[in-house]
């Protein structure tokens, strides 16, 4: 990887985790303020898909990167179904929308910058992998 | 050169305009607010020295160096220059800080007073309603299903509470002359803004909140609470007044409103 | 026009710039006249705005939305692209000796996202109902619940937080193009206080930038999805509007202003360090001497980055938040204030024994400084939030931020201009075309925004689209003339600039290769 790929990645990754951070943020001031807070539950499954993350990073640094392709993919698919099973209209859930979402667009841009670059994009989807799981962390443990 | 002469006569237009007496703050009506205008002097003299050193240094500089071919003599750095005029301006400007925080803390940091009159302030677009608590010196229970602009309840006093009964609610806040007096604003749709030019007090209404505002008016007289935050089309005409009154007419308003409170 | 040349873009940026610095300026000119007159009928407003201005009697609704739309296109498409995007795009990879930026498909991107996010806002004039009037801080509930609050309050302010998502997206792009290309393509032995002041400004801003943009993109997310999915993110309960119970419930008006001025305030400085490294280099070059105290002057301006992610709380200091929160947010504004009049007192001592040389572009520079003086020490009034009780939302802010964010800037951009233009044109602006423009100006914009201080103090608020309901607005009427009158006055001159501009470009006087006897690598490389 060259040096101007890994600088780019990781102020990527900088501005992603300033973007995060931002919304958790939000979540933790509405939580404690708005008085309506319900814990958002969410399928047995998806605490799986914690798995998928590191799973594609491990192929990339093995040199499959189609496999990490196809995992990434199967990771971003399960978080549409994540998606459709969100009501706005509760605050938890449409906090957990708003990752999900900005979770599964990262994501798909990680997979998409797999296809092209193949494992120089990888930098990039180590943190996909571990935000992922910081995601669910932050609804399994403390929401 | 002449760019030395015209910054020199802007920046003494500029000093001049202080000095003309129409476009100023209103008079004073309260402790805080003279306290209000001791402190604004006391930065604007800073200021306006900092001002008038700094526009004349520029207008000098460009003056005394302008190209007249020669010698080039000036440093390019001096780290005691930099210290000097870096812990200078930090003073000046903590000092600043430091001084102003009398007059935020006298009007957000003391408690809440005993004897304070209480009343209710509710904004909505466009239009502010004040409301008393009566004879019981209790806020009736409010019900938003209960409101009726029209039928003159835009609180939405609840009907089944006793302490309700006498609450008084009016479109111009009236306040005793020398008593404190205690706002709660609040808002029913947008943010709005409660300001006071003599009271030199200025507030937010946020709806979902409650916000207290306290003030104590020393000055009879009828004063103009314009609208200060942005609030849809009809902002600019959302007015109201601030009446205060001696002691003498308040109650005798009073005694007269209160006998025409009849509640749905 | 998909071009991939640094160059190109830069120039497709500062273009985008002055097609909206123009529109903008319009749109204020509307808005001066009809606070002055505003019961006269025109018909070119019902031309216009046939549903805004219906008989020509322009209606409140369409003030505000003029408003809003001028006070997004100057922040947004004209502070914000001009001295960063478009000087930062063409001349940064230049000083520091590489051949172009990092990403250069990236940042063909980031240009044409930013057009298509001006193209979208603009579109907000031509929906039903218009541009949205909630101003260009959106503050919720007001922006947060439709049509209900007023006609632009629909599809208009939709577009409006779209236009403004794309932006950031543009931006974030574009701030990653330019950290990069500092920190990895400087030319081999070129240390980081080797460079010139102006990469500092353009690495600082773009630092500034990848955080701060990063947030007000989720904040317009948030925003829009209480607007179209029903959610309570920023609407509280028991809200009754025109009527109607909103069935919303725990949301936080004050967290979008959090949210926003987390961002807002810091663009305060993405318009100004480009400007400061601009006039640094300008004022260096025309003195013939060296900049004095470089170092502390990059060192100025990362105090300046940093600290102005810690001083947001002083646009809020009557929004109800923590009184005790107000008294630490305005220390660290106070605080803020030391660098930049350390950048004063070093750019006095650069002139200081040099010999100075008036060309047009050390004009602006000489105006920059005087402007940047008046308009920055009134921030020693705002940010005392005792202080700032009376003047919050009065003209007197209107006064402050125009003088140092807006005007200050835009001198800046004209100092760049004339200044390399004869790189960018292989011509010469000319001097006294310039020259005469700076002078009228100058005047101008002191006769314009001086007074308005005087309208604060008075206790004017600003947004209202007329004067008429307060007995005590009756004293700024004149006021108010005079200075609709001056702003006349500043646009009818600036047509000598934009004549200047468009005439140079195919006419104007020859230049050598390096016209000023500069020594920085954009003129000396070849």
């Amino acid at each position: 990887m060259t040096n101007v790929a890994r600088t780019g990645q990781t102020l990527l990754v900088v501005a992603s985790s300033m973007l995060f951070a931002a919304v958790t943020s939000a979540m933790v001031v509405r939580r404690g303020i708005g008085g309506d807070w319900v814990a958002p539950e969410l399928p047995a499954w998806v605490w799986a898909t914690a798995v998928l993350g590191p799973l594609a990073s491990w192929l990339i640094l093995r040199g499959w990167v189609r496999g990490a392709v196809i995992a990434g993919g199967l990771l971003v698919g399960l978080q549409v179904l994540v998606l459709a099973e969100l009501r706005m209209a509760v605050i938890g859930e449409a906090f957990l929308s708003v990752l999900v979402a900005a979770h599964a667009i990262h994501a798909a841009a990680g997979v998409a910058a797999l296809a092209r670059w193949g494992e120089r994009a990888g930098l990039f989807w180590h943190f996909v992998g571990a935000l992922w799981i910081y995601v669910l962390f932050l609804f399994g443990v403390w929401a | 050169m002449a760019i030395a002469i015209l910054i020199a006569a802007l920046a003494g237009a500029t000093l001049a305009l202080f000095f003309q007496p129409r476009w100023w703050f209103p008079e004073a009506i309260s402790a805080h607010a003279r306290a209000y205008d001791a402190h604004f002097l006391v930065t604007l003299c800073v200021i306006g020295c900092i001002f008038v050193f700094a526009q004349g240094l520029l207008a000098w500089v460009i003056f005394r160096y302008r190209d007249r071919g020669q010698a080039v003599t000036g440093s390019d750095g001096s780290s005691a220059l930099e210290i000097a005029w870096t812990s200078a301006t930090a003073v000046i400007f903590l000092g600043l800080a430091l001084a102003g925080q009398g007059i935020w803390a006298g009007v957000h940091l003391e408690g809440s007073d005993p004897r304070a009159l209480k009343v209710e302030v509710l904004a909505k677009q466009f239009a502010w309603s004040y409301r008393y608590a009566g004879a019981d010196g209790a806020f009736g229970r409010v019900d938003i299903k209960q409101i009726d602009d029209a039928g003159g309840n835009s609180f939405g006093i609840d009907a089944k509470d006793p302490r309700g009964k006498d609450d008084l609610t009016a479109a111009v806040l009236r306040v005793p002359v020398g008593r404190p007096v205690e706002l709660q604003l609040k808002s029913r749709d947008v943010i709005h803004n409660f300001f006071v030019r003599e009271l030199r007090l200025k507030q937010d209404v946020v709806p979902g909140m409650t916000i207290p505002l306290r003030f104590t008016a020393t000055k009879v007289g009828t004063y103009e609470v314009p609208c200060s935050e942005l609030c849809g089309l009809g902002h600019h005409q959302m007015r109201s007044s601030l009446v205060v009154m001696t002691e003498d007419d308040y109650a005798a308003w009073l005694a007269e409103a209160q006998q025409k409170v009849v509640l749905p | 026009m998909f071009s991939t040349d640094h160059k190109v873009i830069g120039k497709q940026y500062i273009g985008l710039a002055l097609f909206s610095v123009f529109l903008g300026m319009l749109l204020s000119l509307v808005m001066r006249f009809h606070l002055v007159h505003p019961d006269t009928k025109v018909r070119l407003f019902q031309m216009l705005w046939p549903e805004g201005a219906p008989g020509g009697q322009m209606t409140p609704e369409l003030y505000l939305s003029l408003m809003t739309m001028h006070g997004t296109i100057m922040v947004f498409f004209v502070l914000t692209t001009a001295p960063q995007s478009g000087f930062g795009n063409y001349f940064l990879p230049l000083q520091i000796g590489a051949h172009d930026m990092a990403f250069p498909v990236l940042n063909m991107l980031s240009f044409w996202t930013t057009a298509l996010s001006l193209v979208t806002l603009l579109l907000a004039f031509l929906v039903e109902g218009g541009a949205p009037l909630s101003g260009w801080t959106a503050y919720p509930p007001l922006s947060g619940l439709g049509k209900i609050t007023g006609p632009g309050q629909g599809l208009g302010q939709d577009l409006w937080i779209l236009s403004i998502a794309m932006f950031c997206v543009a931006s974030l792009m574009g701030a990653i193009n330019i950290i990069v290309t500092v920190i990895e393509l400087r030319a081999p032995g070129m240390g980081y206080f080797d460079m010139p002041l102006t990469c500092w400004g353009w690495f600082v801003t773009a630092l500034i930038s990848l955080f701060a943009f990063a947030v007000l993109l989720p904040g317009g997310v948030l925003l829009l999805l209480d607007r179209v999915a029903g959610t309570s993110f920023f609407i509280p309960g028991g809200l009754i509007v025109n009527d109607q119970v909103q069935g919303r419930s725990g949301g936080s008006p004050l967290l979008f202003q959090h949210l926003f001025w987390f961002f807002g305030h810091p663009e305060v400085y993405i318009a100004i360090l480009p400007g400061m490294g601009v006039i640094s280099t300008v004022l260096s070059v025309f003195s013939g001497k060296k900049v004095f105290g470089y170092k502390a002057m990059a060192v100025a301006m990362l105090a300046i980055g940093g600290l102005g992610f810690v001083v947001w709380g002083h646009h809020m200091f009557i929004s109800g938040m923590s009184p005790y929160s107000s008294i630490a947010f305005s220390v660290l504004t106070m605080a803020v204030g030391v660098p930049s009049a350390v950048k004063t007192f070093n750019w006095l001592a650069t002139l200081w024994g040099g010999r100075l040389r008036f060309t047009a572009a050390m004009h602006y520079a000489l105006g920059f400084v005087s402007l940047f003086i008046t308009g920055g020490i009134t921030g020693l009034v705002l940010g005392q939030p005792g202080l700032d009780i009376y003047f919050h939302d009065t003209y007197f802010v209107v006064a402050h931020f125009h003088l140092i964010m807006g005007v200050a800037a835009v001198f800046a951009i004209w100092a760049a201009l004339h200044y390399w233009f004869p790189k960018m044109y292989g011509r010469f602006l000319n001097e006294r075309l310039g020259k005469i423009h700076f002078f009228l100006t100058f005047v101008g914009v002191y006769a314009v925004f001086v007074p308005l201080h005087f309208a604060g103090f008075v206790g004017n608020p600003r947004r209202y689209p007329d004067f008429k309901e307060y007995e005590f607005l009756k004293s700024v009427t004149g006021l108010h003339m005079g200075v609709t009158h001056a702003a006349y006055f500043l646009a009818a001159v600036q047509l000598i600039f934009l004549f200047n501009y468009f005439w140079s470009q195919r006419r104007g006087a020859v230049a050598p290769g390096n016209p000023w006897g500069a020594t920085t690598r954009e003129w000396t490389d070849d």
